[in-house]
């Protein structure tokens, strides 16, 4: 049980968060800092600045366009979080037991990863075309019909989703390195006592991992906020914005030189992105980095 | 040694040794202008520019020297000089802009340089006037005009005859006829697109449509004018009828890539496209015809135009650097390496040459810049960013039927900036 | 390893298998596709993107090898990922240590304020990083990127981080206090060397973004002899034509390098743990 007083290794400590710190500022501070301030201006790109106050947030929030993309953005956070983070931890539960060539199989599906997302978003979108693409020629060998995803208002976005929450590389390792970190001697008890393989996963392995899995839903549903790089490519946000995330959206206001109306929606993206981490940590728990092995 | 130690001790090493380069600079009173250049690579300016930038080097060897900084991914090169300006920093010394209602923003910055007192006399007399005068914004020239186009239709005329279309349509009836023996033959008349933030090929569509109904300044009425009503009218229906399948949410590379393989007849683009390996290639390259469309409204003969690229340079209060930056734009834009330029690559320019080509494809299109009476521009170029990415994204809904023209219309107006 | 799966049900064998086959085709799906069309040419993948070539045009590997300059972008791009990758796990796993198992004021507070840093957009960042960069004179030098990949990793690294050193027993830092070991000796001696697992994974997260890593790249420095291989590769693209059968041999090539870092690394390191498991 530690006391909490002023902690003797306090300027030690104050050494090793030095460098972090210095980083960190530079980096992420002055630039939202930066953000923050330009988001109360009229900023055309040029030297000059005005104050315009909150002209910026009201004209983006009155816009239709920008609420749909902070309903895309919460609907990629709950896809990432809810389909691609389950659909990682079975892959790590299943590969942590060794099945054959399971090593093999850890390297493949993070491969996907370390390409280029272009590349990768090329194949997609050749996937999904609507003449010559694989998903429609799969689709019209089951006498399906085929359709044009990525140009229908009402496919784009759940296509690019559809694709994406099956990328589970990243935090497949993640929980894999988690399950394979948690010590033998638990599953031998177990065994023990009778326990199958769904009963060890459920009663030891899952609360082991919960730490590392609230984890990698939280970090899931910061990167849904955040979105922009695989829609970019794909659809450019459409067609008829039908596909647009904030990110998308804060881009191409760059590109129209709006660059204070960037600015705020780089505002109200971290904003929300915060308010949803908060909401998903105080409902499946904290994340507390003191607690050590929980029970 | 502890791996923390170690590993601390790589990194410094690492970061030592990145930074003495910075340490060594160049000893020279070498005058240096850098151009973080687009032509480049595999564009079709690229040799003759390398030529142009050599020759000039190589006679100012010692005094002046342009250094060109590759940059073959053009929206990259746009994000850079537009984050570089918002920083306060010009790009370089020479960069290239495209002029359009948005970009012209960048007059009232600081960092171009003004060429109003510069561009006099014979130097002036060699541009072409209208190129000059739509760069001049407020009595200020901060960029010059360089490369320009027109963007007239381009036909398949193989094609056409194969499904017994003797002529090049001059009438909206010609047209609509063609269109529909090209359909009954099997094929699809055109590919147009609504994706990338332009809907290139449909966009230049739609500007010779609007200019037709509405005239050459039809680009200063509201959008929801008649004539651009009338416009989105005509694009739906050729969206729905006439175009290949992967038209909404189709970019300029799947665009370009069904003329190019045949499998369209129509197309449009400026005149750097016949310059292009690939389409050279194709089987009915000697067939092209470029004509302007029949004009569906009441205003005929007007040639939707461009300017392409223009010229600026980074402002500087050093006057060697200035007066070094002018000799090299004069000698860009001498008549003879104009010619040059002109002659690699099929790209046109604001300056007159007297280049009259003899490749049959670039020629049409000298003819056809020769033959115009009006021009007027197209719609990104009027309306600027914005507006025009509205146009692409609602113009995938128009073609669906989830808008209307006039909703389109008023959608698209709402983001031009007046 | 666990003792493998002891399931008697052939339903269950067979669902878990197919569960793991369908998800490696879409992973390497756009591998193969990516390999196959990159000894094709441009009109074939615009006339059929899924076919095969008539020819293998290792024409295409040839030009990307000749691309000017390949071995310094290559250098480069190794540069910056090494260096970001070392400057990134040795702030991190630094400040992870002490927010994960030391208690001072702040600590909370701190820790919430690194992580959050996953929330931001870094496309928003471009102004002010080039700002940053100019005015400290580290434009158009490898340093700046090396700095700025390092530094976008942070919150990630220290969310990682953070939370493998945690879940590290107390009983194996108190063991060592009584053997007399002081502040610096615990975090070297014990928490750094065991937490080996996450300073890996989070180490590879940073070497991939930073291979990877094109708009700050191309944002913060001009002249070639500053460019990465992912500039490189955007020489197949220019104002109209995208020679993209060209892109793919070199991206191709590109890819080697982390790939091979990848295996290497977390293949080796993870092995090595998993033969010992953590001894409780």
């Amino acid at each position: 049980m530690m006391k909490k007083r002023g902690n003797p290794n306090g300027w030690k400590i104050a050494l090793f968060l030095a460098p972090v710190l210095l980083l960190f500022g530079a980096f992420f501070l002055y630039p939202i800092i930066f953000t923050a301030w330009t988001s109360l201006m009229k900023w055309r790109g040029i030297g000059t600045m005005s104050f315009n106050w909150f002209q910026n947030y009201a004209k983006l929030l009155s816009d239709e366009t920008f609420r749909l993309s902070i309903r895309n953005n919460v609907i990629w956070a709950l896809a990432l979080g809810f389909i691609q983070v389950p659909l990682a931890a079975l892959a790590a539960l299943i590969l942590a037991r060794g099945p054959r060539g399971w090593r093999l199989l850890r390297t493949l599906y993070y491969l996907p990863n370390v390409i280029s997302t272009v590349a990768l978003a090329m194949v997609w979108v050749a996937m999904y075309n609507a003449q010559y693409g694989a998903i429609n020629g799969i689709l019209k060998a089951f006498g399906l019909q085929g359709r044009n995803w990525l140009g229908d208002p009402s496919t784009a976005l759940a296509a690019i989703a559809g694709q994406s929450v099956l990328y589970i590389g990243y935090f497949m390792i993640v929980i894999l390195a988690g399950a394979m970190n948690i010590p033998l001697e638990l599953y031998e008890a177990a065994k023990i006592d009778g326990a199958n393989v769904l009963q060890e996963e459920m009663r030891i392995t899952l609360p082991m991992l919960r730490g590392t899995l609230v984890t990698s839903v939280t970090l899931a549903m910061a990167y849904g906020m955040r979105h922009f790089e695989a829609t970019f490519l794909m659809t450019g946000g459409g067609p008829a914005y039908a596909s647009s995330t904030m990110g998308i959206a804060l881009f191409l206001k760059m590109d129209a030189l709006r660059y204070g109306e960037a600015s705020a929606a780089g505002m109200i993206l971290i904003l929300l992105g915060t308010l949803v981490i908060v909401l998903i940590r105080r409902l499946l728990g904290r994340d507390d980095p003191m607690s050590g092995t929980t029970g | 040694m502890t791996v923390k130690a170690s590993s601390r001790v790589i990194a410094i090493a690492v970061l030592a040794l990145l930074l003495v380069p910075s340490f060594m600079s160049a000893q020279t009173k070498e005058l240096v202008l850098k151009w973080p250049c687009i032509w480049v690579g595999k564009d079709s300016k690229a040799p003759a520019i390398t030529e142009i930038v050599d020759a000039f080097n190589a006679a100012n060897a010692g005094k002046i020297k342009v250094e060109i900084e590759p940059q073959p991914d053009y929206n990259a090169y746009e994000q850079k000089v537009r984050t570089s300006i918002a920083a306060g920093q010009a790009p370089g010394s020479i960069f290239t802009v495209k002029l359009n209602a948005t970009t012209k923003e960048f007059y009232n910055s600081n960092l171009l340089m003004d060429f109003s007192a510069d561009l006099v006399g014979v130097w002036k007399a060699s541009f072409d006037s209208n190129a000059v005068a739509q760069s001049t914004i407020n009595k200020k020239l901060k960029t010059l005009p360089f490369e320009t186009g027109v963007l007239p239709i381009w036909y398949n005329t193989d094609m056409l005859k194969k499904a017994g279309v003797t002529s090049i349509p001059t009438t909206p009836n010609e047209f609509w006829a063609a269109m529909d023996k090209l359909k009954a033959s099997g094929v699809y008349p055109m590919s147009q697109m609504s994706g990338d933030t332009n809907a290139w090929t449909s966009m230049i569509w739609f500007s010779h449509f609007a200019v037709s109904f509405g005239g050459a300044d039809v680009w200063s009425k509201p959008f929801t004018d008649k004539a651009f009503v009338e416009s989105a009218k005509l694009m739906k229906r050729i969206f729905e009828t006439y175009t290949t399948p992967d038209a909404v949410g189709a970019g300029a590379g799947v665009s370009g890539g069904h003329f190019l393989a045949g499998r369209t007849a129509l197309f449009s683009n400026g005149p750097w496209y016949a310059g292009r390996a690939d389409l050279r290639a194709t089987p009915f390259f000697n067939t092209i015809v470029i004509a302007l469309p029949p004009s569906m409204g009441p205003n005929k003969g007007i040639s939707v135009s461009r300017l392409q690229a223009n010229i600026a340079a980074g402002e500087t209060t050093d006057k060697a650097l200035r007066t070094a930056i002018i000799a090299f734009l004069q000698y860009l834009t001498s008549t003879d390496n104009i010619r040059k330029l002109a002659a690699s690559s099929g790209a046109m320019f604001a300056v007159n040459s007297g280049y009259i080509p003899l490749d049959p494809l670039q020629k049409q299109f000298y003819d056809l810049v020769a033959s115009s009476k009006t021009t007027a521009n197209d719609l990104e170029v009027a309306l600027g960013a914005e507006a025009t990415l509205e146009f692409a994204q609602q113009l995938g809904a128009l073609a669906l039927s989830k808008v209307t023209p006039e909703e389109f219309c008023a959608l698209v107006e709402k983001r031009i900036d007046r | 390893m666990r003792r493998p799966f002891g399931l008697t049900t052939a339903i269950a064998k067979l669902a878990k298998w197919v569960f793991l086959l369908f998800m490696l085709a879409v992973a390497l799906l756009p591998l193969l596709w990516l390999l196959v069309n990159s000894v094709r040419t441009n009109l074939e993948l615009q006339v059929s993107p899924f076919g095969l070539p008539a020819r293998p045009a290792f024409e295409n590997y040839r030009n990307a090898v000749a691309m000017t300059n390949l071995p310094m972008l290559f250098a480069n791009s190794i540069v910056v990922a090494v260096a970001s990758v070392l400057v990134n796990i040795a702030v991190a796993s630094m400040a992870g240590f002490v927010l994960s198992r030391e208690s001072f004021k702040g600590r909370r507070a701190i820790h919430t304020l690194l992580t959050a840093g996953i929330l931001v957009p870094i496309i928003s960042f471009m102004v002010p990083y080039f700002t940053l960069v100019t005015k400290t004179g580290l434009y158009d030098k490898l340093a700046a990127l090396v700095l700025v990949d390092a530094s976008i990793n942070i919150p990630v690294s220290i969310f990682l981080v953070t939370s493998f050193m945690a879940s590290i027993p107390k009983e194996l830092e108190e063991a060592a206090i009584i053997d007399g070991c002081g502040f610096a000796q615990r975090f070297v001696k014990i928490i750094f060397p065991l937490s080996r697992s996450g300073l890996v994974t989070a180490g590879t997260f940073c070497f991939i973004y930073a291979w990877n890593e094109f708009i700050m790249a191309m944002l913060l420095t001009s002249s070639v002899s500053s460019r990465t291989i992912q500039l490189g590769i955007r020489f197949f693209t220019s104002q109209f034509i995208t020679d993209y059968t060209g892109m793919f041999a070199a991206i191709t090539l590109s890819i080697i390098p982390s790939v091979a870092a990848y295996v290497f690394l977390h293949d080796k390191i993870i092995a090595g743990l998993t033969a010992g498991a953590v001894k409780g």
